[in-house]
């Protein structure tokens, strides 16, 4: 057991091992001594190739992991009867939708592939640690759920592979018409920055984070949309608040995600382009940090403690709080809550800006661990599979998460549209649609987890409970911290 | 009449009672700290009996004279069926989940009380070299945070292929540190000369332990049967962890259905809450007198 893996799995500042090295160029991939011949029929598949027949007869080793196209053409499944288990933290009602979807495939999919479904937390940090251990064992699943920051970390360890040569094969990747029905931004945000763009996922959900706001009382304050800069959105809140009758403009929900979801919105990031530091220190971070102080400060928020899961929900559907920043997967939730509370008109936008839309794209994608490279183009077919129109929109339509392709999005609305559950929700799902051009991704590093500690504890709580701390200082002293675990995780090369 | 009279008289009569301050401040704490430690358990219950409506709406007692609702028994059932269903044993998971803690706890309850009557002898009864320092030793793993041990314990279940079986569930807590320090008090308060008078009788120490102490310590062997009973229908994360099937899932586990998503039906999860608790409840009604006196004896009390 390293000790890195250890503190990592039970607290911040996880010490990864030591990377592999990047991906092996395709000659030196075919060196013997960590390949293996291909089977004849994948030889055969490679002679297949249009050009220059003569070096297309080539005996096309595979390494594992592949890391070219024309070695994923190579891997042979005829016969191998491959089991691929996927990790989850659905719950057991999706767990057996998923088993449906999958057993679908284990009975279509022409090499015997078995596929089966496991549920192995209640949550994204159970998972981890599962997978965490599983990986010190020897034994990891052939698939999971992981967010981008928990990939890296994986990918640090030479657990999880490269997804990239599995997409472009041309004998069982996608084709330029699946590329482009996928949302581009879905796609691109698996692209990790610490690993010269390896894709360490694969996206089969997403959700983004919206602004929910109780039309009705924001019309009563004088307004008749959601407001769209900060200032206005702040005034509204301020407006709508009544400590004394426990009213309060906005619910301030401990989650870094909230904290960078209005970085982004006014113009800021969390983490460098090129992921080599943290930059939540500028002018957007200081703003936002200076606004969640001045909210608690003139009483127009309210603080919802950790232990009250979804107590920002609850308080807004008894129109107790005027504004919400929470996942779009919450839409039916909201719709649910509000129609049994004090149901009022409802709707959500993207988060007020300063000019410049944007929004923080969430949801975990599907990783694929480094067994056999048969194993794996198994599990990557599961992956393509799943992320297929009509499994896409069963997800979709049993989850309240957005589709992956552009070709779902007409039946997953017209589905919502039909269901009386979700009312006037599945118009407000409509509009996301437009908003993914706009999406930004948080922080795909490794060693994330322990910043997104650090944003709530000494950023925004500060800022909450401390009327004189200087903002400035306090998104300072936190990136600092932050760059310092960066560093710490970093990928040895 | 007087022997009557001596007879009817308490054993220990008791101080006459004369109303201080300080006995007033005592008493007030004692009844708020008690009303403190029942508050949420009534929450808990008036959830359960709540509708979403109510409970969205912070209605806190929504039934008659106050307000016109009736008490929702349907939750239970509705609680059952959100948990899902168990297609091997064609019944509610909820079931196969019930089935799973009962052997679950009662394997963990045999087992602890085994291991822990024969250490706590050891540590307790035995003259052995060493004997302080091992158990100050053993004292010291209680120290170890659970968190610190879950992944090495989840490597081990993977490495030995327990991953996903009762053995998982089982045996990494058929020894429980608290207990063997539990009854080895118990056991030392167990006077000298009773078992130099078994030597004489030709007993040794597997007889005397099996035949005197154990008959003798039953208050303290029930107080651990009955902690560890808890603990194991209560255990939550390494379940989760430690198993994959829904088949081989304790009750506790059930609970996280309710808590996933973006929303949390409150009134659900307070029904499957009262419904998981319910036994440990019973049992402790049941075996209270016993467990009290199994706490006086071992020296632990305050």
């Amino acid at each position: 057991m390293s000790v890195g893996l250890l503190l990592a799995a039970c607290g911040p500042a996880a010490q990864p091992a030591a990377p592999t090295a990047a991906p092996a160029k395709p000659a030196e991939a075919a060196k013997p001594a960590e390949s293996k011949p291909a089977a004849p029929a994948a030889q055969a598949a490679a002679t297949t190739a249009p050009a220059k027949p003569a070096e297309a007869a080539k005996p096309v080793t595979v390494s594992n992991p592949p890391t070219s196209p024309e070695m994923v053409d190579a891997i042979d499944l005829t016969g191998k009867n491959v089991e691929v288990v996927y990790w989850h933290n659905r719950p057991q009602k999706d767990q057996e939708m998923l088993t449906t979807l999958l057993d679908e495939f284990s009975k279509s999919n022409p090499y015997g592939i078995k596929a089966r479904a496991e549920i192995a937390g209640a949550s994204y940090p159970d998972v981890y640690n599962k997978v965490s251990a599983a990986i010190q064992a020897g034994q990891p699943p052939e698939i999971s759920v992981a967010y981008q920051n928990q990939a890296a970390f994986y990918r640090a360890q030479n657990a999880i592979i490269d997804i990239n040569p599995f997409l472009k094969s041309k004998k069982y990747g996608l084709s330029d018409e699946d590329m482009k029905d996928y949302f581009q931004t879905f796609l691109d945000s698996d692209l990790n920055p610490q690993f010269q763009g390896e894709r360490l996922g694969f996206p089969t959900q997403r959700s983004i984070e919206v602004m929910y706001y109780n039309a009705d009382w924001l019309k009563q304050l004088g307004y008749n949309e959601a407001p769209k800069d900060w200032k206005t959105w702040e005034e509204a809140a301020c407006k709508a608040s009544d400590p004394a009758a426990n009213k309060y403009g906005w619910a301030f929900r401990h989650d870094a995600s909230n904290f960078a979801s209005q970085v982004f919105s006014r113009g800021g990031r969390i983490l460098a382009p090129d992921g080599a530091s943290y930059v939540f220190n500028s002018e957007a971070g200081v703003e936002t940090t200076a606004m969640i102080q001045r909210m608690f400060k003139n009483k127009c928020a309210v603080e919802i403690p950790t232990s009250e899961r979804n107590g920002e929900q609850n308080r807004f559907a008894a129109g107790q709080v005027l504004f919400t920043f929470a996942s779009s997967s919450g839409l039916p939730f909201y719709q649910e809550a509000v129609s049994k509370g004090s149901n009022f008109k409802w709707d959500i936008n993207m988060l007020p800006n300063n000019g410049k839309p944007a929004v923080n794209l969430y949801g975990a994608s599907v990783s694929i661990y480094k067994t056999t490279p048969e194993k794996e183009l198994a599990a990557w077919l599961v992956i393509k599979f799943l992320g297929e129109k009509a499994q896409t929109t069963k997800w979709a339509v049993n989850t309240g998460y957005l589709p992956v392709r552009q070709s779902a999005k007409a039946d997953v609305l017209n589905t919502y549209k039909a269901d009386p559950k979700w009312g006037a929700a599945a118009d407000s799902y409509a509009r996301m649609f437009d908003w993914f051009q706009y999406a930004m991704v948080e922080s795909p590093v490794a060693g994330y987890d322990p910043v997104r500690d650090l944003i709530d504890k000494e950023v925004a709580t500060k800022a909450a409970t401390d009327a004189n701390a200087d903002p400035k200082k306090l998104v300072e002293d936190a990136t600092t911290k932050a760059n310092a675990i960066l560093k710490e995780n970093a990928p040895k090369r | 009449m007087i022997e009557a009279a001596e007879r009817t008289a308490p054993r220990h009569p008791s101080r006459p009672t004369k109303l201080t301050a300080g006995g007033v401040a005592i008493q007030a704490v004692i009844v708020v700290a008690a009303v403190l430690a029942v508050v949420p358990f009534l929450f808990m219950v008036m959830t359960a009996l709540k509708s979403y409506a109510s409970v969205i709406n912070n209605v806190i007692w929504p039934w008659p004279p106050l307000g016109g609702e009736a008490p929702q028994f349907g939750n239970f059932a509705e609680a059952i069926q959100t948990i899902g269903w168990d297609s091997q044993w064609q019944t509610f998971l909820f079931f196969r989940y019930l089935a799973n803690s009962v052997i679950v706890s009662l394997s963990i309850v045999t087992g602890v009380l085994v291991t822990s009557t024969m250490a706590a002898y050891a540590l307790g009864r035995m003259e052995l070299p060493g004997k302080q320092l091992l158990f100050v030793i053993v004292l010291i793993t209680m120290m170890l945070p659970e968190d610190l041990t879950l992944v090495p314990k989840i490597v081990m279940m993977f490495n030995l292929r327990w991953y996903n079986t009762y053995f998982a569930l089982i045996v990494p807590f058929l020894v429980n540190v608290f207990s063997i320090f539990l009854l080895r008090q118990f056991f030392m308060q167990i006077p000298k000369d009773l078992f130099e008078a078994a030597l004489i009788d030709g007993m040794g120490h597997v007889r005397f332990m099996i035949s005197i102490v154990v008959p003798l310590s039953k208050p303290a062997l029930l107080t651990v049967a009955l902690l560890n009973f808890i603990w194991a229908w209560d255990a939550f994360k390494w379940p989760l962890l430690a198993t994959r099937d829904s088949n081989m899932r304790v009750l506790a586990v059930g609970l996280q259905q309710f808590m996933q998503g973006q929303g949390t039906q409150v009134h659900l999860l307070m029904a499957f809450a009262a419904m998981v608790i319910l036994p440990v409840l019973i049992l402790y009604f049941v075996a209270q007198r016993q467990f009290r006196e199994g706490i006086l004896n071992t020296g632990l009390k305050g």
